[in-house]
């Protein structure tokens, strides 16, 4: 058996962790790239979304890597990702893959199925609490990437050197990769904070920016979206190039804390509140994370935001909800909202276009508060 | 009192359900008319582009809702209409998502739905509900049992091989007496019994299943007519002629089950109707924008292909022509004859009439 699984973000990182502890066998795909959606668009319905086109691709290119096994989890509903599995691995099978599909979900809601997959994957040699401490690893480890990300949104606006950035971003990656122990974590996360510090005296000194004077914007959406950098044609660092403060509404040791250690813990960046600020304008859930989004968007409008970036894949379900709701948040708080729709033939250029008049309009009205108006019709086009 | 209620989406299978409800409480229904051009057009210049014919024909009666004299407008949220699944992410974003479309003095009434958790919060959300039109446990309690009566008596006509209009005839006149007065007159009754009769003395002819959202198969104006039409060439059967008994078996045979219930109900009935000797050939009608289909369809698209049985998929949208349709489905029709005729093996089935094909 070797195992392999689905890029999303840095999540590789984390799941690598895992396996590696476990002692399990696995191939990490390449990053997503052209070729992976190539793929994945050949094998998947022509109107499924974004998200399983690349995961057949990832899988694809791990089985030429050797991987026999696909790795995801699941869910039961009410949006598409619950039954990825299923469909998956009938794709698969007919495209002549013979992949084993391990679904990490209670099968029918059984407890014990649960723990019968995560023993087949696991093998006979690792006992409960091994694999329980190897969770609990990755989950921090997880927890401090999160963190990793975060203070580089936070960074990234108020140096010059952009490239000096991405360097210094695939340095704490890497390293917070090869960290195999919980010392060994919060050393990467010192000597990033010393580095950082040391960075800002030496090298940028005077040219470093007012962190008062950036704008802020606040990113929600699918969360595959808002975390895969090729789907959101790097948003968030372009964003941050363009010397805005972005911050992200949902990461995924968030995620995880939520929806797979059940609310138990809260991840690096709790998603409950979301629930109760989304409530006024869309009252149940409807799956996906369409209720994070509107929260989140009603959390950064009260905080002040400048503006909101929505990322979804087309045709997602939940987010097109959230969709039509975020405009009565634009109303209700005066917050401008982009929301940005990808698909397999988005192209990074038309992004980037859209995403420089944004932070065009969003500089504007703040020096001229009075016309907000206009900035509103227009940012929701 | 007077609700309005929208002629789309989970109209198609729940209408019996509330118009039991309300009859009982003597609250009048108002259904929006058929769908037609304004409703149409309106629906696809206010809704979000992307979200899904459905939803866009929804927006649609809610504006052609307002013109009309009713003391407020119904928008259940259907959370779930039976254990262990919900219905699409969309249907639960009702009526929050669709509220820019109405003006805010328009009073919209809404009830959550939900019977994951059984019959008590289903209860629980219909009382509070009562309240807020006036109505008392008791009452509301005795709807109910009404409500689920109704619901059954329709499904039983539709498993009995009534078809969806003449069924719902009946609980439209009940429950909007408005309609009492029309009864009789109204003429454009899509299927008459003799066309029935017809279709019976004509043995040769193909017998086809046509699967799909009903929302999109008895909306006539949004599908073309398409039942209409095949019908005059085909014996057409439905999703809702198959007893949930054999939906149930066929959907068991999954590996994992799927949590959306009309979902389920298409690929149970589509299964069964791929294994089925007696029909010639499976019509998948899908729509632009439906998240549900490109799973459901690609299921049964799959086991089509598996069974060697021809599988056709329709999907409309807002620039559909009925000249195109009419040309896909009659050559469609003809290579069922032709397949029949000769008794071939060879594949009718090929990429271009699964999931590349298109009517647009
Ligand atoms: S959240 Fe959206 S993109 Fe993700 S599985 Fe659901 S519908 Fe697809
Ligand atoms: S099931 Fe499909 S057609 Fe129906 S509301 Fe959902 S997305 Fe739209």
């Amino acid at each position: 058996m070797k195992v392999t699984f689905p890029h999303m973000g840095n999540a590789w990182i984390v799941i690598q962790t895992l396996l590696e502890c476990l002692n399990v066998d696995y191939v990490t795909p390449p990053p997503n790239s052209k070729e992976t959606l190539n793929i994945g668009t050949q094998l998947a319905p022509e109107s499924a979304c974004l998200p399983l086109k690349l995961n057949l691709g990832n899988f694809v290119q791990g089985a030429a890597l050797g991987a026999d096994t696909a790795l995801i989890t699941g869910g039961v509903g009410p949006c598409r990702f619950g039954y990825y599995g299923e469909l998956e691995k009938q794709i698969l099978q007919e495209a002549g893959y013979d992949f084993d599909v391990i679904t990490l979900e209670p099968p029918d809601g059984s407890i014990l199925g649960l723990l019968q997959r995560i023993r087949k994957l696991a093998g006979p040699k690792n006992n409960w609490r091994k694999i329980t401490q190897a969770l609990l690893f990755a989950y921090r480890k997880s927890v401090a990437l999160d963190r990793i990300e975060n203070t580089f949104h936070g960074y990234r606006p108020l140096v010059p050197d952009s490239n000096r950035v991405d360097q210094l971003y695939d340095e704490a990656r890497m390293n917070l990769l090869q960290a195999m122990s919980e010392q060994g974590i919060t050393e990467v996360l010192n000597w990033l904070s010393d580095k950082i510090q040391e960075e800002k005296v030496c090298s940028y000194g005077e040219n470093y920016r007012d962190k008062k004077n950036t704008l802020r914007v606040g990113v929600v959406g699918e969360i595959y979206t808002v975390l895969e950098p090729y789907v959101s044609m790097e948003i968030e660092k372009e964003l941050g190039n363009l010397g805005v403060l972005v911050d992200r509404s949902i990461y995924l040791s968030g995620w995880v804390g939520q929806h797979v250690f059940r609310g138990l813990a809260q991840g690096y960046k709790p998603i409950k509140p979301y629930y109760s600020l989304a409530k006024p304008y869309l009252n149940h859930f409807v799956g996906g994370h369409a209720m994070e989004t509107v929260g989140a968007a009603v959390k950064y409008a009260q905080e002040g935001y400048d503006g909101l970036v929505q990322l979804l894949p087309l045709g997602c379900m939940p987010e097109i909800v959230a969709a039509s709701i975020l405009p009565k948040v634009q109303e209700d708080y005066g917050i401008p909202i982009m929301t940005l729709t990808v698909d397999e033939h988005t192209g990074k250029a038309g992004v980037l276009t859209r995403v420089e008049a944004f932070v065009d309009l969003l500089e504007r009205s703040r020096i001229y508060k009075d016309h907000k108006e206009g900035v509103l019709e227009l940012a929701g086009r | 009192m007077r609700l309005g209620l929208p002629r789309a989406l989970t109209y198609y299978d729940y209408y019996p359900f509330w118009a039991g409800f309300f009859y009982k409480l003597g609250i009048q229904l108002h259904t929006s008319p058929q769908t037609n051009r304004t409703i149409m057009e309106d629906g696809l210049k206010k809704a979000p582009d992307e979200t899904c014919l459905p939803v866009k024909i929804l927006v649609g009666h809610l504006l052609a809702l307002q013109d009309q004299d009713v003391d407020g407008i119904f928008l259940p949220r259907l959370v779930s209409m039976e254990k262990n699944t919900y219905l699409c992410p969309k249907i639960l974003g009702l009526p929050e998502s669709v509220l820019y479309a109405i003006p805010r003095e328009v009073k919209v009434y809404t009830v959550d739905i939900n019977w994951r958790k059984g019959k008590g919060l289903v209860l629980k959300n219909l009382y509070q509900f009562g309240e807020e039109i006036q109505r008392t446990k008791r009452q509301i309690r005795e709807a109910f049992v009404e409500a689920q009566r109704w619901q059954k008596a329709y499904q039983r006509m539709r498993n009995g091989g009534w078809s969806f209009e003449e069924s719902m005839e009946c609980f439209e006149v009940l429950a909007e007496p408005v309609k009492l007065e029309k009864l009789g007159f109204i003429g454009n009754l899509p299927f008459t019994e003799d066309m029935d009769l017809q279709i019976k003395e004509k043995k040769s002819n193909p017998k086809i299943a046509l699967v799909g959202h009903s929302y999109l198969a008895y909306e006539n104006y949004a599908n073309l007519n398409l039942l209409q039409h095949l019908k005059k060439k085909a014996e057409v059967k439905v999703v809702e002629n198959v007893p949930s008994g054999f939906i149930e078996e066929k959907h068991g045979e999954l590996p994992k089950k799927m949590f959306w219930s009309h979902a389920k109900k298409i690929y149970g009935a589509g299964a069964k109707y791929v294994e089925s000797q007696e029909i010639d050939g499976l019509i998948y009608l899908s729509c632009f924008g439906c998240g549900t289909d490109s799973m459901t369809n690609d299921m049964l698209a799959r086991k089509a292909r598996e069974q060697q049985k021809p599988y056709l998929v329709l999907t409309l949208d807002e620039h559909t022509g009925e000249a195109g349709l009419i040309t896909r489905i009659e050559a469609f029709l003809d290579m069922l004859e032709r397949r029949k005729a000769h008794e071939s093996y060879i594949s009718p089935y090929g990429k271009r009439l699964d999931r590349y094909s298109n009517i647009t």
